[in-house]
Order: structure tokens, then sequence, then C-alpha cells
């Protein structure tokens, strides 16, 4: 009896916990179009896996992303920038302080303002993988960890010399497709993210995504297995290859693009051209849950926060003494009847299909409530009840 | 301007709390000087000072502490102060190594190539200093963009001869002692990304003043660059934040002939086109060289002997100071500097296994010279104390070293740490070698770059100024009094045994060409035919 009981309180709070996750959805999605994203923050991981000078354009394509995602509005604080070696104030540099990634050397991308959170020796796999999954020492800054959440959405970008299912950091030690796949949904599973856009520019790029298996990502690759990524262009005066062709592409769609853009990942993903990229670049969509032609660019690359205007209370016409849910809780006879239905799913917690005209799913959801309350409180009376009859027995 | 000036100080009064202080004050200056050898050497300072605060007692890090409110003071590395209730700080992050022979002493005296920190920090209390060393690190790390958490207690020192706080510590009336921590990381590259939080913590940024000036395309151009962060504790006037940025820059680089003219502009891109409202003082110094008399425009508003100033908050804007001189640059024949010794530290032997430290001190004066001489050294690198020796001219002498205190390595954790009190004869060369053994590191002890060596941190030489004949007993506490400004070997690149890395490739190879060899004679013989050929002797004339 006692455990009917608790598992009668057990469901009631489950059920509670539901209907309270179902406003949290209704909040973030009140105006939202069906396929947008539910992301409330953006991160970014941006990785340059490859160290020393000639190794350049690698350098320059993690900063080239930097200065773009960066330029759509994520701070510096929530992006996590880990550079394998110091291009710009290498002392081969013939321009310090600056890293170019066109032969003209019009735009700097390293400029005045950069905060690289891992560099040098720091940018290793065990690194890489802490920052994802968050299993950070105590005393680790914020700067340099990932503090995303199930609302975030999170671009990771790699670059790098690789291969089949690997990707080297450093010429010293590998990342396997596995491994970046079991940390994702180790992502996944502690709720780090909303969704996850993970690109990768190097050779073979495409096998590097093939082993993810947890639910919201959308990937890309520079190449297929079995084809090399090609840089794009050399600076005859920094003296090496200044950026690789996939990101090059990539970057020069991006400066059309916008803080309001509505360009979708579609309209990227078109702009892929094998005969000018000279390789064949890789998508894949099956994990990911909305129509690419509904995902914003700016979903992944933009910091955009929707900012909601509500009107000013008293126009809501709420009084101190009744509060509006109070007020409609009251149960009209007809919604009596539906008391009967709706109280057995009480029990099944399904958030999302509760979702129609949100007046309805609020006073749904109050006569819910109170449906439950009663028969909580009845079962444990009666419990109660039961329990002290048999006291002096015992 | 005076009005924001005013504003700062109501907020200042207003804001002021528990702590008891009253006031904060920044000001900025500017030194610059010509060197003998046509480059200017630049040094920033920005000074702010947080009047009548106290260093947080460590036994208060369990219970709450108070909310900081600054207006002036850097507020993130403020909280980095009081989390980890650190009294005394000393960062620097510098490129290249400063050339004692050419340029003389430094302005700012941390002048060891790459990153150093060295942190004083009172002992008692629920959590230890190492906890709170580690936990300082890594903060600093994270607010400076540097890779300042890999100095860990495999390069972590307490060199209590060589380093004496600066300012002062206090006791919180309970007798808590201090300790130091040192530890340095020859090998960081200083870079726009530490830059950027540095300016981050100037209340006017790099929009206005001074600190206008540091455009990273231009400072990180120089010859040598550093930066640091300096905090200690006044005493009754408070905690002071001092950041600093020194560089060296060489004109005769950018001129199309041998001019070593230089002005703000030509050094760092533009003049100084506003003032920091937030400064107290903002003062431009030029140091005029003795023998010649270049020009500098505009008329500096004072100048005294070998000093010009110029007042940058009542200068005509846009103030860009510029030093022309009439003629050519000649290079000096003599560099004469006011250098008590000449350092040379050298790293002999040519095997992996074994090697000679060398050091030659050169005493230029007619007077005899005593020095503290430090010598930090990560593990694998192994100090052999018995085969210490000091030859003078060629001649062994024993009564060179005295009081040396040494800490042996400890394989993977700890490094070695050698402090000892050198007595230079008047115009000698000394030669100190110790033979050393390098160590054999694990597989994953090695960099990626592993082929390139490892850097060693640089040794410190502190000239000691002749003892008070009074007070001549020979305490260390009484060596802090007589310490002069330390002189930064160069560091050393030790090339340890690597593996071979790529051994797994080699054996594949080796093994299939064996395969291959045996393989193919074998399926040769199997498979040819061997027959004799009878040439025709008329078809073989043919």
């Amino acid at each position: 009896m006692h455990l009917v009981a608790f598992l009668h309180v057990l469901g009631f709070l489950s059920s509670v916990w539901a209907l309270n996750t179902s406003v949290v959805n209704d909040f973030f999605e009140r105006n939202s179009a069906p396929g947008a994203s539910k992301h409330t923050n953006n991160w970014a991981v941006l990785v340059c896996a490859s160290r020393y000078w000639f190794n350049y354009r690698h350098m320059a394509n993690a900063l080239g992303m930097y200065r773009t995602v960066k330029r759509l509005g994520i701070p510096d604080s929530n992006i996590i920038l880990m550079l394998a070696d110091d291009a710009s104030c290498n002392l081969r540099n013939k321009f310090p302080g600056s890293v170019y990634a066109n032969p003209g050397r019009h735009l700097d991308l390293y400029g005045d303002n950069i905060e690289v959170d891992y560099r040098g020796y720091e940018v290793t796999v065990e690194n890489f993988i802490r920052v994802l999954t968050g299993r950070v020492e105590p005393s680790v800054p914020r700067s340099k960890r990932l503090l995303s959440d199930e609302r975030s959405n999170v671009f990771v970008y790699m670059t790098g010399h690789g291969g089949n299912e690997f990707l080297k950091f450093q010429d010293n030690e590998e990342i396997s497709a596995f491994d970046i796949a079991d940390a994702f949904e180790q992502m996944y599973q502690k709720k780090r993210y909303n969704e996850i856009f993970f690109m990768i520019d190097t050779c073979q790029a495409n096998s590097m995504y093939s082993k993810f298996y947890s639910p919201n990502i959308l990937a890309t690759g520079s190449s297929k297995v079995g084809e090399n990524s090609y840089s794009y262009a050399n600076d005859n005066d920094i003296g090496v290859a200044v950026i690789d062709a996939f990101t090059h592409y990539i970057l020069e769609y991006m400066e059309g693009i916008n803080k309001t853009s509505q360009m979708s990942m579609q309209d990227l993903f078109n702009t892929y051209n094998p005969d000018k990229i000279n390789s064949h670049p890789g998508v894949r969509s099956d994990l990911f849950r909305r129509p690419l032609d509904q995902a914003l660019i700016t979903d992944f690359f933009g910091g955009v926060a929707q900012a909601e205007v509500i009107p000013p209370i008293e126009d809501l016409g709420i009084t101190d003494d009744a509060p509006p849910d109070l007020g409609d809780s009251l149960p009209a006879p007809e919604e009596a009847t539906s008391l009967v239905k709706v109280s057995p799913s009480l029990f099944s917690h399904r958030p999302s299909d509760i979702l129609s005209s949100s007046n309805v799913v609020d006073k749904k959801r109050t006569v819910q409530m109170w449906g439950g309350l009663c028969l909580v409180g009845g079962l444990a009376a009666w419990a109660f009840r039961k329990s002290a009859s048999r006291r002096p027995n015992a | 301007m005076k009005l924001t000036l005013g504003w700062f100080l109501l907020f200042s009064t207003l804001f002021n709390n528990g702590y008891g202080w009253s006031s904060e004050i920044f000001s900025e200056s500017l030194k610059i000087a010509p060197l003998p050898d046509g480059r200017v050497s630049t040094t920033f300072s920005f000074n702010t000072v947080l009047e009548g605060a106290l260093p947080r007692d460590p036994r208060s890090l369990t219970s709450q502490d108070a909310s900081q409110h600054y207006v002036l003071f850097p507020l993130t590395l403020g909280q980095i102060l009081r989390e980890y209730a650190v009294t005394e700080l000393h960062l620097s992050l510098n490129a290249g190594n400063w050339n004692y022979e050419r340029w003389g002493y430094p302005e700012e005296k941390g002048v060891g190539t790459g990153a150093e920190l060295l942190a004083w920090m009172g002992v008692e209390g629920s959590e230890s200093v190492d906890d709170r060393w580690k936990g300082l690190r890594n903060a600093l790390a994270g607010l400076f963009c540097a890779s300042l958490g890999s100095l860990d207690e495999q390069r972590t020192t307490s060199p209590d001869r060589a380093f004496f706080p600066q300012g002062m510590l206090p006791d919180w009336s309970g007798n808590v002692t201090h300790q130091l921590r040192h530890a340095s990381l020859p090998s960081e590259h200083v870079c726009t990304e530490n830059l950027t939080p540095f300016l981050k913590l100037l209340p006017c940024k790099s929009l206005s003043g001074i600190s206008s000036l540091l455009n990273p395309h231009r400072v990180f151009d120089a010859d040598w660059h550093g930066m640091g962060v300096h905090v200690s504790w006044l005493g009754a006037a408070g905690v002071q934040v001092r950041l600093t940025f020194q560089s060296v820059m060489d004109p005769l680089r950018y001129s199309r002939n041998t001019s070593r003219n230089w002005s703000l502009r030509s050094l760092f891109g533009h003049g100084i086109e506003r003032n920091c409202p937030a400064a107290s003082s903002s003062v431009i110094e030029v140091t005029l060289p003795d023998s010649e008399h270049p020009s500098l425009t505009p008329q500096p508003q004072t100048s005294s002997g070998s000093k010009a100033t110029y007042d940058v908050l009542t200068a005509e804007k846009t103030l860009d100071v510029a030093m022309q001189w009439q003629d050519g640059f000649q290079y000096p024949s003599i560099l004469n500097n006011s250098l008590p010794v000449s350092v040379t530290r050298t790293l002999r032997g040519f095997t992996q296994a074994s090697g000679k430290l060398s050091l030659v001190l050169k005493n230029r004066r007619s007077t005899p010279q005593e020095l503290i001489y430090l010598e930090t050294m990560p593990w694998f690198i192994q100090f052999y104390l018995h085969t210490l020796q000091t030859r003078i001219d060629g001649h062994l002498r024993d009564d060179i070293v005295s009081h040396m205190s040494y800490n042996a390595a400890v394989a993977h954790s700890r490094p070695t740490t050698f402090q000892a009190e050198l007595r230079l004869p008047p115009n000698s060369v000394t030669q100190l070698t110790l033979d050393v053994d390098k160590a054999f590191l694990r597989y994953t002890e090695h960099p990626p770059d592993a082929q390139r060596g490892w850097d060693l941190p640089p040794a410190v030489l502190i000239p000691l100024n002749p003892a008070d004949p009074i007070n001549s007993n020979n305490s260390h506490t009484y060596n802090e009094y007589r310490l002069g400004e330390p002189i930064y070997t160069s560091t050393l690149l030790v090339d340890v045994a690597t593996p071979d890395f790529s051994m797994p490739y080699n054996v594949i190879i080796f093994t299939c060409s064996l395969v291959a060899f045996i393989f193919g004679s074998v399926f040769n013989l199997l498979t040819r035919k061997f027959v004799v050929l009878h040439l025709d002797a008329n078809q073989q004339n043919n």
C-alpha cells in the first residue's frame, strides 16, 4: 500500500516536472516558426591542430572562422579557440601580429582583439575532449571551459592534417572519429548541447563524422574518403599557403551573411563546388532533426538572441488579489467533465505533445494539476488512515 | 575631462566600504631612452593604487569575502588576488633576450625570456600555499591567455635568497609568515592574445592616453618586448598594481638611410590624440643622450639634466614626440655600460647523456664584486655538485663560491634549485663549471616538437651592493637591502635523447623490404628458367 502511494507521489512529481519543462519549452517556442531552432545561446569550439610555420594555413583557417563567428555575434567568452602554434608572432612572419588568409593580405585575421584559450603545447587531444565533455579540473578558468547547456548550439570546427577516421594533433597524437563521436554522445547525455554543427577541413574529412550516433548533429567535411583537401593560395611575401580551399569558399560565402540573415544551412551547402574546392565536400544530416532549409546559418555561426517584447504589465489586466493562473484554474463545467479523461495522461509525461493553442494548454494543465493534487491527496490520506488503523494491532 | 575625473573620485569615495580604502589612483607613464646601439627603449607603466587596502588574510579564505567594488582597479585581477590570498605577485611575459651588454639595465627588472611568475602568499589557513599557487597560475593562465597552467610543480621553486618582495608583507596581527613560489616557462610565446587582456585591465583600455600607443602590430615587431604585472602591498598606502610593457625598437631598421630619428608615430603608428580621463598623471619622459644633442619636438615642458618630460594631460594634441639627430648614425666602437659584471652561460658537451654547464663571469671593476647566483633547472638536467669547479684566469680557486644551498631534483616531480654567493676578484674572468646529466624521458613526456629540444630557464645573478661595515654580519635578511638589480642570463636549449617516434613505421618498412627481397629472390629462383645461351659469333659482331 505504501509502495503504491509512493509510486503515485513519484508519478505526480514527474508529471509536475514534465509540466514545468513544457512551460519552459512553451516559453522558448512561443514565437518561433515550426522548424526554428530552440537554442538560447551559441558556443564555438575552433581547433587548429597543426604546429609549425608551414601549416600557417591551418592557423588562418581557424582564425577565419573565429573572425566570422565573432562578427556574427558570438562573444569571446563563448568561443574556445585552440591554436597549436603561434603564427602571428612567429619570427618567420614578416608581418608581426598579423595572420592573413588571402594572397593580397587585405584582411588581418589576428587584429587588435583576440583571445586564444588553448595554445601551443596545450592543444592536445585530451584537452579537446575535456573541453567538449566538461570534465576539467576545478581550477581551470572559465575562459577555458565550454559552459554550454541543453539550449546551446555548438559549432565545432577542426582543421589540421588527417586521414581516414583520424586527425593529427601537432604531428604527435591523433584523435579518431570514434573519439569525437563518443565525446558528442557524452555531451548529449550530459545535456551540453541542443544542436551541434561539426565542420572539418582535412584530408579525407568526411570519414571524421561517419561515426557520429548522437542526435541533433549536423556535420560537413571538406573531402570524401580517399581524397585530399587542398590549399587555396600562396602569398609570396608570407612564403607559404595561406588558407585551405574548402574553408576559403565557406568564409567567402560567410562574408555575405550578417546577423539578421535568413539564409539556411542548405544555402551554404548548395554553394559547395567540387571543381573549385578540388575535393568533394560532404554533408551528414541524418542525425539532424530539422530540415536543412529551415536551419539558419546564424543558428550556429551567430550569437543571435531572440528578444521578445511583451506589453507592459497593466495591459495584461493582472490584479493583485487574483493571480491569473488561479483565476483560470476554476474548472468550468465542460472542463470538469474532461478532467476524468485527462487525468490518466498525468502519469505519462509527454511535454512536447501538448501543443495546440497556448490557452487551451494552460487550462488543460491547471486542470491536470488540480486533478493530480486531489488524487494524490486522497491516496495519501487513505494510506495514512490504513496505516493508522493498523498500528494498534501491530 | 575634469568633470569625468571628478565623477570617478566621487564614485570611488561612495564605494568606500568594509576594506576601508578611500580612493583609487591611476597614473601612467612612458619612458623613452635612445640606446647606444641606435635602438630605442620604451617602457610603459600603468600604476593603480588602491589606497588603504590590505591583501586578504589566508585564514579568512573559508569565510565569505566581502564584495569588491572597484572603479579603476582591475576587477578581474583583484578577484584572483583575493580568491587565492596573494600578497605580492610578479608576472612577466617576455620575448627575446635582453642584451645587457648593449642596452644596459632594463627599466623593468624582470626580463627573463618567456614567462616568469613569482608570488608571495601567507602560509596559515585551511588551504595550503601549493593549492593556492596552482589555482593562481591557472587563473592567470585564463586571464592572460598564456600557458601558465603548465607551470606545475615540476617547474615551481622557492628561491628565497634571490628574490625579495618589493612591497611589504602584512602579518594580519597573527604572525602569519609568507612563502615564495617561483616558476618560469622559457618557451612561452608572447603575442596579441596576451596584450588584449592586458589592455582590458586598464581603465582607458587602448582608446586614449598613453595606452593608445600600444598597437600590437608595431610593438610585436620590436627587437625585444615584454609585459609585466606587478602587484605589491605598500603598507598604509594600499595595494598597488603596476602593469608594464617594455620594448626595444630599432629606428634604423625602418629608416632608408642611417638615420635613427624616431617619433611616436614612427614607433607606434600614431601619436596621442586624447587624454585618459581616469589618469591622475600621464607623463612621457625622454632620456637625452649624454654626448650628442638631438633636437626634441615639441618643446618639452620640463627639462632637467638628461631628462625631458611631457605632461600628456596638458600637452597640445595630437602629441607626437619626436627626436631628431643632425648626422647619420655611426655604430659605436666601444659600448660602455654600467653593468658590474657580464655573464655568459652555456651548456657544453655533444652527447645526449651528459654535458657541462659553464658560467663565465667577467668583473670589469677594480673592486671585488659579490653576487647571488640562482640556477633553477627542470629535473631532467641533473647537477653534480661535487664537480663544481671555479677557475680564475685558468687557475682553480676554491674561495669564490660560498653559502651554497641546493635542493636536488626529484625525477618527474621537482626541479633543482641552486643558490650560492659568488665573490669575484677585481678585473677578473671567473669560470664556473658543473657536470650535468641529461635524463632519459618517458615517451609521453616529450613535447610534440621533441627534436627541437627543451628550453631551460635563465639563471639569475643578483649583484650585492658593498656591505655596510657597521652591520656586516652576513645574515640573509640583511642581504635584502644589499640586493642590486638582477641580471638574467639567456635561456639554453638542451637536446635530450629522443626516441625515434616513427620507429613503428621504420620497422614496417624494414620488414617489408626484407620480405620483398627474400620473396623476390625465391620467386625468381622458382619461376625463372635458367638456360645457357649460345650466341652466334657472327651475330655478335653485327
